[in-house]
């Protein structure tokens, strides 16, 4: 399905390639501004979890990846 | 077939995993602190096309509470603990419109035009008219024939409530740049329990520039269903026969699904002011997976009738069938990009989804972060998501054979049996005559035997293998859109609301083609949440300073009140705030009483249901309740407290019958199943504390001035069952009062060296004399008195003495109209068991406490106190009849800063 192979392996290896590059170099001193509250990569956390609980109970594809847990949502 | 579709990405996989390095994008190190949420998940009203619906659509109340702390330097424990309960009306099945499946509830009033009042499903079997392709055919009221009417609609069921409670933690260890993370944790409700656990890896590279993640998990989770009894009769389940378990009246289906997950991701920082992030999750499931709620709908077509152009079409739910195979993948991209102009934070995300069901899906998202004045923060957030149908996935099925067909020899004879004994083995014939003969050809006399024809059910075989129509596996889409407003109010404590609207259409699926509109509904999710970071907290303690917080730690040293007295303790400095979370939970169970003896169920029988003429039939076996309470104190001035007290609750209970009840009528509902439960918010306490004197240092006294706010709901309402709509549930399990109320208290308290001591009187007046359910709770009179003494520097014990008082409910429940066995009848509410009687509630109550808590004056933890208390019945004496009780415990969590 090379439909499937584009979706997947594109982003995958842009982000390898970033990597492997190495093609950043941010001092620790200079990554205030990645510091920041509004920055953060998860930020209301509890709001997070209740949402892709509610998706989850809604939707198909609600792959929980690593966690585990949730319940039913039988309803 | 599956398995080369999905074989690039498989390969994928397997290398993504062989990588170095390990992760979970949740678990970055995090600092101490504690959280609390309540949300509430409210749909929209199912259209049901002909049929008004006004039966309550799905309702859910959540609660989450989580704890993180740092045990040792490198060790982090975190705990969470989340509890849904939910209600309402959701699709069983969808059903051609033309089959009639919803009848509408109508209550009429003397004068006035009958109103719909809800709606009730009838999977029961009935016959429909198809055209010779098997498409519906409508007729008016007069059998007119109106064409071709291909609409089908949701068939909707209402559950009562349910709760579901979950408890997990984490362990991890931390590395300067590497952290591994174990964890685990259990999901439990009535019919379907889950347990599982997890291991997660990170690792940062590259000066911390990159991370790698790694995460495993495992989840075993066991259904055990009750089939809805009005359905069963109705539904088949041939395909699940090994499954189900008769008990009783009731039939339970069981299933067992495991799941197997696994995810790797990286991210990385772009530059100063961006980072990306990627991440791959494959999950195996197996087992069973159906929703044992759910039946997809089967018009069966007898080839053999007579019709050609009007064929007659019997219309039956079956459950449904899902495989017991599915893989999942999902690779989900995020780029996180700073806006100096704004000071504002742009995330976007991209998941990509597929498994093995046929079904893929994408999901974009955006946030914009934007922080306001410093300690504001608005967060609105955009989301879409698409998906296509299962492979499996028909809103009904049509099948080419008779249900029910009558059974025929080798030679094309129709088999019968006897009519008293149909499974003997024995088969019998009529020959050209039309006489009686037996399978030897032997005429059998008709006078001795009466036979009936021999019945074969449909074949399963001509039915596809796998078959829902549960809309989640149809082709949709769904927008949605919120905002998230957060406020920092001091250091370290921060509050949250959030809103979000969620719209599911068919018609919005990614390139069309989606399901028909029938199938659209909405929701709305409300939450608020309280975020304590302990860290932030002792960040702004200096080591040796006693003018600030540390001398209001003394005042806690030696003086903490026992777990269940509330308002014992006031802060005494202004500007001060205290967050606090306060849990309680009781038992009753065991005998019954009547007054303060053992009460006979004979005499409950003649007298526990005081209005009813046929006597009691039912009475509780236990009850159970539990209040979690969120205290938020803050002191304006040196001799004035605020406090604000919001409360969840959740209660469950069963019912037995009483020997000697009469054998229950035909259709009469009559418990001892798994029992009901009701959760959600509870009554909100608003208080005042006004400082009388303090006498030195030892001596102080002290007035509180309560409100409590009808925020509870009292109109909770048990399901339609056994063909009969039922009314409130009683008033015990009602979540609040339905009335202000008043809470004035007087607090004595008093210390002196290792010794504190106090004493409380207390009461709660009605200011209502009945709530909108037409009742009112009794009032409360408390009165207490406790000593505790200092046992080292950080722990006390304590003992104290409580009596307690109740007056009975006064007023009683509105009546509810309802349709029992197809007839309106006035009021539905129950009344065949002692608590459904007003008279049957309050008491007198004397109780002995015993207590322990706990001051932590030092280490990272300094400032938070914690206590707990078991409260142990010492003598009762009830009004009317009602269970003993069995004891209650309370716990504690404070913060001062």
């Amino acid at each position: 399905m090379p439909k499937l192979r584009c979706y997947f392996l594109l982003p995958m290896l842009i982000a390898m390639s970033l990597v492997l590059s190495g093609c950043s170099s941010v001092a620790p001193w200079q990554r205030g501004t990645l510091a920041k509250p509004q920055m953060a990569a998860s930020r209301s956390e509890l709001a997070a979890t209740m949402r892709s609980h509610n998706y989850g109970s809604r939707e198909a594809a609600s792959s929980s990846g690593s966690s585990g847990g949730g319940g039913c949502g039988c309803y | 077939m599956a398995a080369t579709k999905i074989s690039p990405l498989q390969a994928l996989t397997v290398a993504a995993l062989a990588l170095p390095g390990l992760w979970a994008a949740d678990c970055q190190a995090e600092e101490d602190e504690i959280n609390f949420q309540y949300s509430r998940y409210q749909e929209s009203r199912r259209n049901l096309i002909k049929t008004p619906n006004h039966s309550t659509p799905i309702e859910v109340d959540s609660l989450f509470g989580s704890a993180k702390v740092t045990l040792a330097d490198r060790v982090k424990f975190a705990f969470n603990y989340s509890q849904d309960t939910w209600s309402g009306a959701t699709p069983i099945t969808v059903a051609p419109l033309v089959a009639g499946s919803n009848q509408s509830v109508v209550q009429t009033v003397k004068g006035s035009k009958p109103v719909v009042v809800g709606a009730s499903p009838i999977i029961a079997s009935r016959q429909i008219i198809l055209n010779k392709n098997l498409k519906p055919l409508a007729f008016n009221n007069k059998g007119k024939f109106l064409g071709k009417d291909l609409r089908v609609v949701n068939v909707l069921s209402t559950a009562s409530p349910e709760t579901r409670k979950q408890g997990d933690f984490k362990l991890g260890y931390e590395w300067d740049e590497a952290a591994l993370y174990a964890g685990g944790g259990i999901s439990v409700e009535n019919d379907y329990e889950s347990r599982f656990g997890n291991i997660n890896g990170r690792w940062d590279l590259n000066q911390k520039l990159t991370t790698l993640n790694l995460g495993l998990s495992y989840t075993n989770s066991d259904t055990s269903a009750i089939i809805d009894h009005d359905a069963s009769t109705y539904l088949t389940k041939t395909a699940f026969l090994k499954q189900i378990d008769n008990q009783g009246a009731y039939q339970i289906l069981t299933g067992n699904r495991q799941d197997w997950g696994s995810n790797f991701g990286i991210s990385q920082v772009l530059n100063k002011e961006a980072f990306v992030e990627a991440n791959v999750a494959y999950t195996r499931s197996t087992g069973y997976m159906e929703n044992p709620y759910k039946a997809t709908t089967v018009v069966f077509v007898d080839p053999e009738q007579p019709g050609i152009n009007r064929l007659i079409g019997d219309v039956k739910a079956l459950l449904e069938q899902r495989p017991d195979e599915r893989d999942q993948w999902a690779l989900t991209g995020s780029y996180h990009q700073y806006i100096g102009l704004f000071d504002a934070a742009l995330h976007f995300n991209y998941r990509y989804f597929q498994d093995t069901w046929g079904i893929s899906a994408h999901t974009f998202e955006a946030e914009w972060a934007q922080p306001i004045a410093t300690t504001w923060t608005l967060t609105p957030r955009i989301r879409y998501y698409s998906q296509d149908a299962a492979d499996f996935y028909t809103p009904y099925l049509t099948s080419k054979q008779a249900y029910e067909g009558i059974a025929k020899d080798a030679t094309g004879r129709e088999i019968l049996v006897d009519a008293d004994n149909p499974n003997n083995g024995k088969q019998y014939f009529r020959n050209d005559d039309f006489n009686l003969i037996d399978s030897s050809g032997n005429l059998v006399d008709e006078n001795t035997l009466s036979t009936i024809p021999k019945t074969v059910a449909f074949d399963p075989k001509k039915l596809p293998a796998n078959f829902s129509s549960d809309q989640r596996l149809s082709a949709f889409g769904a927008i949605s859109g919120g905002v998230n407003l957060k406020k920092q109010i001091t250091k370290g404590v921060s509050v949250e609301a959030g809103f979000e609207y969620y719209s599911h259409a068919g018609g919005l699926k990614l390139g069309g083609g989606g399901e028909g509109s029938y199938a659209d509904f909405g929701y709305y999710v409300a939450n608020a949440s309280l975020n304590v970071n302990l860290a932030s907290l002792n960040a702004g303690r200096k080591p040796g300073d006693h003018t600030g917080h540390s001398a209001h730690h003394h005042h806690h040293q030696g003086g903490a009140a026992p777990a269940g007295v509330m308002f014992a303790h006031m802060m005494n400095k202004a500007d001060d705030v205290m967050v606090g979370y306060r849990f309680m939970h009781s038992h009753t169970g065991g005998n019954m009483l009547n007054g303060d003896g053992i009460a006979s169920d004979a005499s409950i029988l003649a007298n526990g249901c005081a209005t009813r003429k046929a006597g009691c039939k039912m009475v509780p076996t236990y009850m159970d309740m539990s209040m979690h309470m969120l205290d938020i104190m803050y002191a304006p001035t040196d001799w004035l407290n605020l406090m604000l007290m919001p409360q969840f609750m959740d209660m469950q209970m069963n019912l037995r019958q009483l020997d000697g009840a009469p054998a229950p009528k035909l259709g009469e509902h009559i418990h001892a199943g798994t029992g009901h439960a009701t959760g959600g918010i509870g009554d909100t306490g608003m208080y005042a504390m006004i400082k009388l004197f303090d006498l030195s240092s030892i001596h102080h006294l002290h007035l509180t001035l309560g409100l409590s706010a009808p925020t509870g709901d009292v109109d909770i309402t048990l399901r339609r069952t056994h063909k009969a709509d039922e009314g409130f549930i009683h008033y015990g399990m009602q979540l609040g009062s339905g009335t202000w109320d008043l809470k004035p208290s007087l607090t004595y308290t008093g210390q002196l060296d290792d010794w504190s001591w106090g004493a409380q009187v207390s009461t709660t007046r009605r200011l209502e004399d009945k709530n909108a359910s037409g009742y009112a709770l009794g009032d409360i009179f408390e009165s207490t008195a406790w000593g505790s003494y200092r046992l080292n520097h950080w722990l006390s014990a304590s003992v104290r003495g409580l009596y307690s008082a109740q007056s009975a409910v006064s007023g009683k429940f509105n009546p509810t109209p309802g349709l029992v066995k197809g007839k309106l009848k006035k009021n539905v509410n129950p009344n065949n068991s002692s608590v459904d009687y007003a008279s049957n509630y309050g008491g007198r109550y004397w109780d002995m406490g015993f207590g322990l808590n706990a001051q932590i004056n030092n280490g990272d933890l300094a400032g938070n106190s914690f206590g707990v208390e078991w409260l142990q019945p010492v003598a009762t004496d009830v009004n009317g009849y009602q269970l003993d009780r069995g004891g209650a415990i309370s716990a504690t969590w404070a913060v001062a800063f």
